[in-house]
C-alpha cells in the first residue's frame, strides 16, 4: 500500500485524476452542507435565468438553481456508479469464481449464458433490461450492474484458472485444503490487481451509461437531479439558456475525465505489464 | 503498407472537401434561378407514421400523411362547420336516417370512379370485428347502410345522435376502394384514396412522399407537386432544418416557438389547440374515493403557473372541453375550484380525514416533457398542502396500458377534447364511456350527458353540456388544467398556409413563392 | 486452424439460439400491450381482443416461439405488428446505413487515434506522450450525445448549415449520402478514438521492450523503419482486438447517434419498436445485431490468431 501511494505519487496525471476523483467523492457527500438550496425548490419567479449573484449556475426551467442541482447530482451519479459497478462485480467475482474453480461443465454452462449477453452490444441491453423492469434510479443500476456482470466474469475467470496451475495451489489441494479457503487465501489476492482497474474504468462507464439511459428517457427520473437527466431535459432550451447544458455537460466531462485518468494510472501500476 | 492506408485517407478527405464545395455551389445555382420554384413542401414529422391504414390507425403521425390521400363523406370549413366533402349534401328525413348525395365523377388514384358501393364498404370495413378499428365504437349506432343509386347512399341509426355527422369528419372516417384492400390484406403500406395528393413511397424511418393528383376533382387544386414528410424525431434536429431552410414546416413545442421569434426567413404560427391537460384519479381508491380530497387538490393547483412555466404562457386554462371549443365551454376560471386557496384545501383534507395530507404517486409518460413538466410543478404545489407525491415515469406503450387499466392512482396527461361535445363529457366520463378509465360513476351526471347526445337542437344542447360540465368540475374525477397553443414554423415563401384548431395542417392551397 | 474456426463457428449456434430465446422472453414481460399501443384510446375491448388474436399472441408461449423462430429459420423474420411491413428486408436495408456509419466512424477513430498513438509512443514521457494522453481521456469523457448537440448547435448558429434532411443510400447519390454522414461518424469517431489510441501507444511500447527490436535497433535500423515496419505490425494485433470489439459495440451503440441526426438504421429501429411494443421487429432486429456482433468477435479472433502464430488452437 505505501509502495501504491509513492508510486502514484511520482505519476503527477493519476494524482491529478486521483484528486479530482475525491474531490467529486466528497461533493457528493456534503451536498447538504455545500448547496446552497434544495435541488427541487422553484423558485418560479426566476426560471431560465443566468449564472448570477443568487444562482451562481443559472437556473432551469422550473427556477430550480443549477449549481444545487449538479452539487445533488453528483451524488446521484456516484451512487449509481458504485452500486451499479458493484452488482457487476460481485455478480462477476461470484461467477468467475466458480467457473474457474470448478471448470468442466459448471464452467461451459456459465461462460455460454456470458457469451449471450456477450452478444448484445451494452447499451441495446442495458435498454432492454430498463424495458422490462421501468424506468427508475433502481433499475438503472440492476440494469448496468447486469451489463457488467459478464466482463467481470471474464477477468475472474481468467485469472483464477491461470493462479490454479501454480505450483503452489497445486499443492495446497494435494494437502487437502478446503477449496474456499484456497479461493480466498490464495485466488483472491492476486485477481485483485485487474479487478480494481477494471472497476475504476466501470465506475466511469457507468456513469456514462447513466446518462446515455437518462438521455433517452430510460434512465434516473425527474426531479432526481442526475447530470444525464438535466443533460435531456435542457437539451431543447440550450440556445436559449446555454447555461441549463453547459454546466451539466461540464460536470460529467470532468467526472469521467478524471476517474479515466485515476484508472489509468492504477492501471499502470497495478499491472505494469501493460504500461 | 501504412503509406497505402495514409493515401486513402488523402483520398477520403478530398472527396468530402469536394462534397461540401460542390453542394453549395448546386444550392446557389437553385436560389438565383428564382423564375420557377420547385413546387415541394418539405414537412418535418416528429414521429415516424405507425402505417397508413386511416381505419386501423389512429396514430397523429399517421393521420396527417393519410388525411391528405383520402376524404371523407362530410368535413370540417375553417369556422368548424360541417360542409360536404365526398357528398355533395345530405338530407335528414327523420331523427335516425341520413341520405347523402354524392359528388359525381371522383375518381381514386387508381383510376377507378368512386361510387356509393365504395362509401357501403368503408363503413362495413370500419364496423367488420375483423379488421379491428379504433372508431368501431363511433358508429356503432349505424343499424343499416343501403346503396339508393350510384351516388345515393342511406344511413339508418338506431336512435338520434346528435355527434353522427361530426363523427363522420374525422379524417379516419375515409372512403377506401375495396380491390386495393383486396390486393394487398390491409392498407398499412399503401394508400389509393380520392384526396387532393397521391401516395407515392414511404422510407421507413426516413421519408413518405406525395404528389400531385392531377385528376383531383376539385379545378386548380392542390396548388403544390410534391410534398415529403421527413421524420425527424430530435426538436433540436428539427429546429436546426427550419433555420437553414432544408425543411418548409415542422410543429414546434412553444420553447422552440419562442427561440424562433426573430429568425429571419421563419414565420411562427401558433393556434389555440383542442387538447387539454389533466390529472386523473382512480376514483375507486382512497383517499381519492372521496370529492372532498379531489377538490381540495383543485385547490392546491395553481394552473396559471403550469401555463406560464410549462407551455411559457401560452396555453388556457381549460375545464373538460378545450375552450377553442368556442361556444360549448364554460369559462372555468371564475369557477371556485379553479381558485387557489390552500387554506380552504387543507379544510376539505381536514373533513375528509386527511388532516396532515397524505403520500402518494403520480404517474405520467416520459415520452412527452410537458406531462413530466406538469407532474413536478404539481409535487411542488401539493407538498404545500401535505401531500407528498413521488413521481413515476413510464414510456408511452406501458402509459397506456396503465391508463387503460387504470392501474395507477394519480395519471397526468394530455387529452384531445375532441370536436363534438360529447367526446368530452360522454366518451371520457359517463359510467359506460369507453375512455372513463376511472372508475368514475355518477348517475346524475350519466342522465344529462346522454340527453346531451340525443338532442338535436343546438341552443338546447349547449344548455345541457353547460350543467354537465359544472357537475363534473364539482366531482372532479379529473382536474382539468391547461389547453396549450400549438406552433407551426414555417419558412418565408410558403403562401395561403394557415392553421386551424381542428385541421393543424391544411395544405391544400399552399404554394411556394 | 481449420478445425478451430469451425469449433469457433459452432459454438455461436448455442449462443444465438439463447440470445434468440432471451429477447422472446424478454419481450414478453415487457409491460404494455402492443394492440393497445396500436389502437390508442377509442379502441373497443372486441377490437383488441381481434388483434392479439391476429398477433398469435392468443398462442401458448412455446407455440408462439416456435412459430417465430421456425419462420426466421427459414428466412422469414414476420411481418412489423405496426406498420405491417417485412421485418427481415428492412433490417437489411437499415443495416446498410448502420454499417456505413460504423465503418465511417471507426475509419475517422483510426486515422486520428493510430498516428497520435505512435507519436505518443515514440516520445515517451515527454510533453507531447502527455498531450496525446489527455487528448485520448478527454475524447472518451465526452458524451457523444452532447458532442453531437452542440455540433448542431454550433454549425446552425455560426454556419447556418444543418446536415441534409432524407436519408439517401450510398449508391443513389455517393456525396449526398456522404454529407450526411460525415458529421455523426466525426462524432462517433472522435470519442471512439481515445480508446484506439490508448491502446496503440500501449501495444508499440510493449513491443519496443522487446528483445527482437532491441536487436534491430542493436544493428542500426532507423527509428522510423523500427515503428513502421516491426513494431506497429506486432502491435496490430491489440490494436485490431480493440477496434474488432468497438466496431461491435458502435453497431448498437449508434442508438442514439442515429435519433439526433433523424438516421434510420437499425438502432432507431429497435428503440422505436420497444417503445411500440412491436416484439417481432425487436426480436428480428436483436437477433440480427447479435449475430452480426458475435459475427465480427469471430472475425477479430481469426485475424488475431493469423496475425500471432504464437497462439495455439487446441
Amino acid at each position: 500500500m505505501r509502495q501504491f501511494i509513492k508510486r502514484l505519487r511520482q505519476d503527477k496525471v493519476g494524482l491529478v485524476g486521483c484528486i479530482g476523483v475525491l474531490v467529486v467523492v466528497v461533493i457528493g457527500l456534503l451536498a447538504p452542507i455545500i448547496a446552497p438550496y434544495s435541488p427541487e425548490q422553484m423558485f418560479t419567479k426566476h426560471t431560465m435565468e443566468g449564472p448570477s449573484g443568487q444562482f451562481i449556475f443559472g437556473t432551469d426551467e422550473f427556477g430550480r438553481d443549477i449549481f444545487s442541482r449538479i452539487v445533488y447530482g453528483a451524488q446521484v451519479s456516484l451512487k449509481v456508479g458504485l452500486i451499479a459497478v458493484g452488482i457487476g462485480a460481485t455478480g462477476g467475482l461470484f461467477f468467475g469464481l466458480i467457473a474457474g474453480y470448478l471448470q468442466g461443465k459448471v464452467d461451459q454452462i456459465i461462460m455460454r449464458i456470458m457469451d449471450v449477453f456477450f452478444a448484445f452490444p451494452d447499451i441495446l441491453l442495458a435498454l432492454t433490461i430498463v424495458a422490462v423492469l421501468g424506468p427508475s434510479v433502481t433499475n438503472t443500476m440492476i440494469a448496468i450492474g447486469i451489463v457488467f456482470t459478464p466482463v467481470f466474469t471474464r477477468i475472474v475467470r481468467g485469472t483464477v484458472i491461470g493462479v490454479k496451475e501454480n505450483e503452489y495451489i497445486t499443492n495446497a489441494v494435494a494437502i487437502g485444503v478446503s477449496p474456499i479457503k484456497i479461493i480466498f487465501k490464495h485466488i483472491t489476492p492476486n485477481i485483485m490487481a485487474p479487478f480494481i482497474v477494471q472497476i475504476t474504468l466501470g465506475l466511469s462507464g457507468a456513469i456514462l451509461t447513466e446518462a446515455a439511459l437518462s438521455f433517452l428517457g430510460l434512465g434516473v427520473q425527474p426531479p432526481d437531479p442526475s447530470w444525464g437527466v438535466m443533460l435531456d431535459s435542457s437539451r431543447a432550451y440550450m440556445e436559449f439558456a446555454p447555461w441549463t447544458i453547459l454546466f451539466p455537460t461540464g460536470a460529467i466531462v470532468f467526472t469521467i475525465f478524471c476517474f479515466n485518468l485515476f484508472g489509468d494510472s492504477l492501471r499502470d501500476i497495478l499491472d505494469p505489464k501493460l504500461k | 503498407m501504412f503509406k497505402k492506408h495514409f493515401l486513402f485517407f488523402l483520398l477520403l478527405i478530398v472527396t468530402l472537401v469536394a462534397t461540401a464545395c460542390s453542394d453549395d455551389s448546386a444550392s446557389t445555382e437553385e436560389n438565383a434561378g428564382d423564375s420557377s420554384v420547385e413546387q415541394v413542401l418539405k414537412i418535418a414529422n416528429d414521429q415516424e407514421p405507425a402505417g397508413l391504414d386511416p381505419h386501423k390507425t389512429p396514430a397523429h403521425s399517421s393521420v396527417r400523411v393519410y388525411s391528405k390521400v383520402y376524404e371523407g363523406l362530410v368535413t370540417f370549413d375553417e369556422n368548424m362547420k360541417i360542409v360536404g366533402q365526398l357528398a355533395k349534401d345530405w338530407e335528414q328525413p327523420n331523427d335516425t336516417t341520413y341520405i347523402f348525395n354524392l359528388v359525381e365523377g371522383v375518381k381514386f388514384h387508381n383510376g377507378r370512379e368512386m361510387t356509393a358501393e365504395d362509401v357501403k364498404y368503408s363503413f362495413e370495413r370500419i364496423l367488420n370485428k375483423e379488421t379491428a378499428s379504433h372508431i368501431a365504437s363511433y358508429f356503432s349506432n349505424v343499424k343499416n347502410i343501403e346503396v339508393l343509386g350510384d351516388y345515393q347512399i342511406k344511413f339508418e341509426l338506431t336512435e338520434p345522435n346528435a355527434t353522427f355527422l361530426t363523427n363522420l369528419t374525422n379524417s379516419s372516417a375515409a372512403i377506401v376502394a375495396k380491390e386495393v384492400v383486396e390486393e394487398n390484406g390491409d392498407l398499412q403500406q399503401v394508400a389509393v384514396g380520392t384526396g387532393p395528393f397521391k401516395f407515392k413511397e414511404w422510407v421507413p424511418d426516413s421519408t413518405v412522399t406525395l404528389v400531385k393528383n392531377e385528376d383531383y376533382y376539385i379545378d386548380g387544386l392542390p396548388k403544390l407537386d410534391k410534398v415529403v414528410y421527413y421524420t425527424m424525431k430530435e426538436e433540436a434536429a428539427r429546429l436546426s432544418a427550419i433555420r437553414t431552410g432544408e425543411i418548409d414546416l415542422t410543429t414546434l413545442t412553444a420553447k422552440s416557438a419562442s427561440l424562433l421569434k426573430d429568425q429571419e426567413a421563419v414565420n411562427v404560427k401558433g393556434y389555440q389547440s383542442l387538447e387539454y391537460s389533466y390529472v386523473g384519479f382512480n376514483v375507486a381508491k382512497e383517499p381519492f374515493n372521496d370529492p372532498k380530497v379531489r377538490q381540495a387538490l383543485s385547490l392546491a393547483t395553481d394552473r396559471q403557473s403550469i401555463a406560464d412555466i410549462v407551455w411559457d404562457g401560452d396555453a388556457i386554462i381549460s375545464g373538460p372541453i378545450a375552450p377553442s371549443m368556442g361556444d360549448w365551454a364554460i369559462d372555468v376560471e371564475k369557477e371556485e375550484l379553479y381558485q387557489r386557496n390552500l387554506e380552504k384545501a387543507k379544510e376539505l383534507l381536514a373533513e375528509a380525514g386527511y388532516p396532515d395530507g397524505f403520500s402518494t404517486v403520480i404517474t405520467t409518460a416520459s415520452t412527452y416533457a410537458d406531462m413530466v413538466d406538469t407532474a413536478q410543478l404539481l409535487q411542488q404545489q401539493w407538498k404545500e398542502i401535505g401531500v407528498d407525491t413521488e413521481i413515476q415515469q413510464i414510456e408511452w406503450g406501458e402509459y397506456i396500458d396503465t391508463w387503460s387499466n387504470t392501474s395507477a392512482d394519480i395519471l397526468v396527461g394530455r387529452n384531445g377534447s375532441g370536436t363534438d361535445p360529447d367526446r368530452a363529457m360522454n366518451y371520457f366520463f359517463h359510467t359506460d364511456g369507453s375512455a372513463n378509465v376511472w372508475n368514475f360513476s355518477n348517475s346524475e351526471y350519466d342522465a344529462i350527458v346522454e340527453k346531451g347526445k340525443s338532442t338535436v337542437d343546438q341552443e338546447k344542447r349547449k344548455e345541457i353540456y353547460v350543467e354537465a360540465q359544472k357537475k363534473l368540475l364539482n366531482l372532479s374525477p379529473n382536474l382539468f388544467l391547461v389547453s396549450p397553443k400549438n406552433y407551426v414554423a414555417v419558412r418565408d415563401g410558403v403562401e395561403g398556409y394557415t392553421p386551424y384548431p381542428h385541421n393543424g395542417e391544411d395544405i391544400d392551397e399552399v404554394y411556394k413563392k | 486452424m481449420y478445425t478451430y474456426i469451425i469449433r469457433r463457428i459452432l459454438m455461436l449456434f448455442p449462443v444465438l439460439f439463447g440470445v434468440s430465446i432471451f429477447i422472446f422472453i424478454v419481450m414478453r414481460i415487457v409491460p404494455g400491450d402492443v394492440a393497445m399501443t396500436i389502437l390508442g384510446t377509442d379502441a373497443t375491448p372486441e377490437a383488441l381482443e381481434q388483434l392479439r388474436k391476429d398477433f398469435g399472441l392468443n398462442l401458448p408461449l412455446y407455440e408462439q416461439y416456435f412459430n417465430w423462430i421456425g419462420g426466421v429459420l427459414t428466412g422469414d423474420f414476420g411481418e412489423s405488428m405496426r406498420t405491417g411491413q417485412e421485418v427481415l428486408p428492412d433490417i437489411l436495408n437499415r443495416f446498410k446505413l448502420t454499417f456505413e456509419l460504423t465503418f465511417l466512424s471507426a475509419l475517422i477513430s483510426w486515422f486520428i487515434a493510430i498516428p497520435l498513438g505512435i507519436i505518443a509512443a515514440m516520445k515517451r514521457n515527454s510533453n507531447v506522450d502527455f498531450g496525446v494522453r489527455i487528448i485520448s481521456l478527454l475524447g472518451v469523457s465526452v458524451p457523444n450525445f452532447a458532442l453531437a448537440t452542440v455540433i448542431i448547435l454550433i454549425l446552425a448558429l455560426a454556419f447556418s448549415y444543418s446536415p441534409p434532411v432524407g436519408y439517401v443510400g450510398f449508391f443513389a447519390d455517393p456525396l449526398k449520402n456522404l454529407e450526411i454522414m460525415i458529421i455523426p461518424a466525426v462524432v462517433l469517431g472522435t470519442s471512439m478514438a481515445g480508446a484506439v489510441m490508448r491502446m496503440t501507444r500501449s501495444s508499440i511500447l510493449e513491443i519496443l521492450r522487446q528483445d527482437f527490436i532491441r536487436t534491430i535497433r542493436a544493428k542500426g535500423a532507423k527509428e522510423r523503419i523500427v515503428i513502421f515496419q516491426h513494431a506497429l505490425r506486432n502491435a496490430m494485433i491489440p490494436i485490431l482486438t480493440i477496434i474488432g470489439l468497438q466496431i461491435g459495440t458502435l453497431l448498437g451503440g449508434t442508438v442514439i447517434i442515429e435519433q439526433i441526426f433523424s438516421l434510420p438504421g437499425l438502432g432507431q429501429l429497435v428503440l422505436t419498436s420497444i417503445t411500440q411494443r412491436d416484439f417481432i421487429v425487436v426480436q428480428g432486429a436483436v437477433l440480427f445485431i447479435a449475430f452480426v456482433f458475435v459475427m465480427i468477435n469471430l472475425l477479430v479472433d481469426i485475424l488475431y490468431s493469423y496475425l500471432d502464430p504464437r497462439i495455439s488452437y487446441k
